[in-house]
Parts: C-alpha cells; structure tokens; sequence
C-alpha cells in the first residue's frame, strides 16, 4: 500500500476511529499519526467537533411548546380512535 | 449489580401495542417520553421556529401509524425515522435559501498531500466551547448546520449530535451504514474546519 499522508489519513479518519480499516492500514495509519504533530492535532479537534456541536444546539422543550402539543393530541386522539 | 427495571416503567413497544390498541393514555405515555427528545432533534433538523410545527406533524403521524409498527425495529427508531422524514417534508415545503456544501471549510493540503495549517492552528477547533461566548457559539452552530446540505445534516444529526448507532442512522435513513458514514465523516471535516475559522484560524 501507499504510505499513509495527512490528505490520505484524513480520508479514512472515520473508519480508523470506529477500528474499522484492515490491520495492516490500521498500523499505518496508527503510525503516522504518532509521527505527525499535526494529524494528532487534527484528530483531536475532528474528535472534539462532535460534542462542541452537540452542546451548542441541546434545545430544550418550552413549556408553551409542550402546552401547544399536549392540546393539539388531545383534540386528536378525541375526534380519532383507531378502528 | 443488577439492574432491576420496575413494571411500572413499560417499554416503548409494549406502550405503542397498547395505544395501536385505542389506550390513548399509552399513547400520552409515548409522547411524554419522546417529546422533549423529538424537539431537540426538530431545531437540529430545521429550526427553533419550525421546530414546533415538525414536533406536532411527528406525534400526529405516530398516532396515525401506530396500528402499521410491526416492531421489526425498535419503536425509537421507527419515531425518529417519522421525525426525520417531518423535518425533511417541512424545510421542503417552507422557502428558505439554498444549503451550501461548506466545501471551503474542508483541510487543506500542500502537493506532498500535508496539512498546510500548523498544528497550533489544526488544534484550536477543540477549544472553541472554551474561547467563544456561549451563545455567539449557540446561534453560530445553529446557522451553520441550516446551510449544510441536507444529505449531511440528516446523517451528522442523527449518528452524533443524536448519538444513534451508525446501523440505527442508516435503518432511519433508509441508507446504508457506509452511506452514513461518509456523509457523517464530511460533516465532521465541514464543521470542524467552520470552527477553526469561527476562531479565525485557517482549516
């Protein structure tokens, strides 16, 4: 196979972290990125993207909202009963 | 130890038997349990104003479909697919700009295929959550997951902002689990590099 570099690393970053890639692309991979302060780098942030993201959009329900719906199924399951 | 789960507390699929069966307060049960969670997924999907209308349309269609599941997969996912596909139908019908592919947010590499960005600079997308204002980066992650393309939305929303298993993602998609995968993946680069530059840094 070819020698792994940061652009081809970061093609199968995914699969690398879910320990999905073939043993032998695995330990290139492994290899490379403990020889490259910079991939370390950018696995660290394409790691932490996830969870930034995750914290940053947690909308809670309302309570106006939880009301609004309560009230619209209550009309529902009152003008439908399933057959 | 063991986990001793109490009778009180049924599982999904044995309240949407129950409610396919006309206990609407099964089907009450159902909602109050996902509802919080559905809404979450709406605002991630369209938006904080339409997510509302997305969490009615949802519960509307489980209490239409309920005497259709069959339980060949779990109810969660069979509600979240529901969810998706009412979010997908609403920023459909609703006109608002085009997504983006963000494309300009994607690493880039000199010609010996190397990170041209410095590892300092590939760094500080982790620290955003530290070196932002909390809601400059709360309404900044909003816009930005509304201008991604929605095969990627769909995918980055359900498998890591929802943490669904990649098998389940792909059963909600109605994809396959290396199709969520790719797409997850090319949102993870977009958004990352979209924070390194939130920070002013190149991606």
């Amino acid at each position: 196979m070819n020698p792994v570099v940061c652009a081809s690393g970061v093609d199968l970053l995914m699969e690398f972290l879910e320990g999905m890639l073939p043993a032998e692309v695995n330990a290139a991979l492994e290899e490379h990125v403990a020889g490259c302060a910079r991939c370390a780098a950018f696995v660290a942030s394409y790691q932490s993207t996830p969870r930034i993201l995750r914290d940053a959009t947690a909308a809670a329900l309302p309570d106006e909202v939880e009301a609004s719906l309560k009230a619209f199924l209550r009309t529902l399951t009152t003008a439908f009963r399933h057959d | 130890m063991n986990t001793i789960v109490p009778a009180a507390y049924p599982t999904d699929e044995t309240l949407a038997a129950r409610a396919a069966a006309g206990d609407d307060s099964a089907f009450e049960a159902i909602v109050h349990r996902h509802q919080a969670r559905v809404f979450r997924l709406a605002c991630r999907l369209t938006s904080d104003t339409d997510a509302p209308d997305v969490l009615q349309e949802t519960f509307l269609q489980v209490y239409r479909h309920l005497p259709s599941f069959r339980g060949d997969s779990q109810f969660a996912t069979w509600l979240y697919r529901i969810a998706t596909n009412a979010a997908l139908m609403h920023r459909r019908a609703t006109a608002r700009r085009p997504s983006e592919p963000l494309d300009v947010y994607l690493p880039q590499f000199d010609a010996d295929g190397q990170h041209r960005a410095t590892p300092a600079e590939l760094q500080v997308a982790s620290r955003a959550d530290e070196l932002l204002d909390r809601q400059i980066l709360a309404d900044r992650a909003r816009a930005v997951l509304a201008r991604l393309p929605d095969l990627y939305r769909e995918a980055f929303v359900l498998r890591d902002l929802e943490e669904m298993s990649t098998a389940n993602v792909a059963e909600a998609l109605g994809i396959e689990p290396a199709a969520v995968r790719q797409r997850v993946h090319r949102a993870r680069l977009m958004l990352r590099g979209y924070l390194s530059d939130l920070l002013g840094v190149k991606p």
